[in-house]
């Protein structure tokens, strides 16, 4: 039976993780730029 | 399969109500109202297909997964935002096509990301790369018949808005791959990305229109308000038949395939609108043919589906998610596998009654009130599109609920 998680992951070790992941900047980056030029179109 | 073409009727009729509101209601409060039909269509349903107990669930095995739903929904906001300056300066017809360049970036990101198209032989990889080169010939021509249409100066920034919703759209499918990776639901997804969504949103109203002129706006929009909301709502239909796609098929496939609503947006836009009226065969010819090469394109695409060596391979890309995040490698196979992990079906509570009901009640008030803006709209066409819109989500949700039960 597959069993719930003993301990929930410690936020700041996940934010690191997160931070350290290629597939979460690649689409921050996007982001930024699009309200960049949002903010020129406006 | 059947989900990309559902995807692509419903998210193409999303996009019609914004002809509705008057031009000089801001672009930007627009797509306020939009995502505030999205938010309420995002809770209520999933509460109504799965119930909301499934989604503490998820987040329980895959808590990272909310800042990639949150960044996702941050992401739509600026790209519809975009997307209405695009439609009124080049049409619905023209910018639909532009942003729908975004399947090139979703199979761009699939490939490099998420293993897609890995050991897919030369006959897949020549469907793909087919299929995105007429695309992108569609998409030229579909440019030159802008320029025809408006001045080439406001024709620029329309195709410039229109492009770089796609970039934004297509980039947006890395955090959706990534919870499908993990096996999330995608029920469970859009539940948090509507919250990134509707905060952007808000934020961008508020700071770019200032709080008095924002309320003023949307006071004297409210007779548009339904139809704007109504088209949120549309959009989140669509939305979830793209995310089981998404999950299903992959992004480089599904998402192609759900851009067939482009040819669902030329049938709003020429049919009902009358867009390109006394625009001469040429123009006609330009936007009518870019379309169609977009759909071939996005057809080839579609057809050229994973083999068992290339689903081999996406399992890998699951398993380094799964290690890096410290998923449980049984969730993430049932979640892959489309079946409950736990064993357990979720049932609908009170709070899910109390959504469905709270939803359906602001709706009605809203359409109360609502007024058809004195356009030259042909109903017959709304009334024939519309059914075909409604028989493809029963047909699909119906071969979708045989065969994953929605998960």
């Amino acid at each position: 039976m597959p069993q719930e998680k003993d301990e929930p992951v410690a936020t700041a070790d996940l934010l690191r993780t997160i931070a350290s992941d290629i597939h979460f900047w690649i689409p921050f980056l996007v982001l930024l730029a699009g309200l960049m030029l949002l903010r020129e179109l406006h | 399969m059947f989900s990309g073409l559902a995807a692509g009727a419903w998210l193409g009729g999303a996009e019609a109500p914004i002809k509705m509101a008057s031009p000089d209601v801001s672009p930007l409060t627009v797509s306020l109202i939009m995502v505030c039909g999205v938010f309420l269509a995002r809770w209520s349903v999933p509460a109504l297909i799965r119930g909301t107990s499934s989604v503490g669930s998820d987040v329980r095995q895959a808590p990272h997964l909310i800042i990639w739903a949150v960044l996702a929904g941050c992401m739509w906001s600026v790209a519809n935002t975009m997307t209405i300056y695009a439609i009124r300066t080049v049409g619905l017809s023209i910018a639909f096509p532009l942003w729908n360049t975004n399947s090139l970036l979703g199979i761009f990101w699939g490939f490099i990301l998420f293993n897609e198209l890995h050991y897919a032989g030369w006959k897949r990889w020549a469907g793909v790369l087919g299929g995105a080169l007429a695309m992108f010939a569609g998409a030229t021509l579909l440019a030159i018949a802008s320029t025809n249409q408006v001045a080439s100066a406001q024709a620029s920034r329309g195709v410039i808005a229109a492009l770089t919703a796609g970039i934004l759209w297509g980039t947006m499918y890395i955090p959706y791959r990534k919870a499908y990776l993990s096996g999330m639901n995608p029920l469970s997804f859009v539940t948090f990305f509507t919250i990134g969504e509707f905060v952007t949103m808000a934020a961008l109203a508020v700071t770019y229109r200032g709080p008095v002129s924002l309320w003023r706006e949307l006071l004297s929009a409210r007779a548009v308000v339904f139809w704007l909301m109504l088209g949120g709502f549309v959009w989140v239909i669509g939305d979830l038949f793209q995310q089981y796609a998404a999950k299903y098929v992959g992004i480089s496939r599904g998402i192609p395939l759900s851009n067939t609503n482009q040819l669902w947006g030329l049938l709003w836009g020429i049919f009902v609108f009358h867009e390109l009226h006394g625009g001469g065969h040429r123009v006609y010819a330009e936007v009518i043919g870019g379309s169609i090469l977009m759909s071939l394109g996005a057809l080839g695409i579609a057809l050229s589906s994973a083999g068992e060596q290339e689903h081999a391979s996406w399992q890998d890309a699951a398993v380094r998610e799964s290690e890096r995040y410290g998923i449980e490698a049984d969730y993430v196979r049932t979640g892959m596998q489309g079946v409950e992990f736990d064993g357990k079906t979720s049932r609908r509570t009170l709070l899910d009654w109390v959504l469905i009901a709270g939803t359906s009640s602001i709706f009605i008030a809203l359409a109360v009130i609502a007024k058809v803006p004195s356009m030259d709209i042909s109903l017959a066409w709304t009334a024939g599109i519309a059914t075909a819109m409604l028989a493809l989500l029963v047909s699909c949700g119906l071969a979708l609920w045989r065969t994953t039960r929605f998960r």
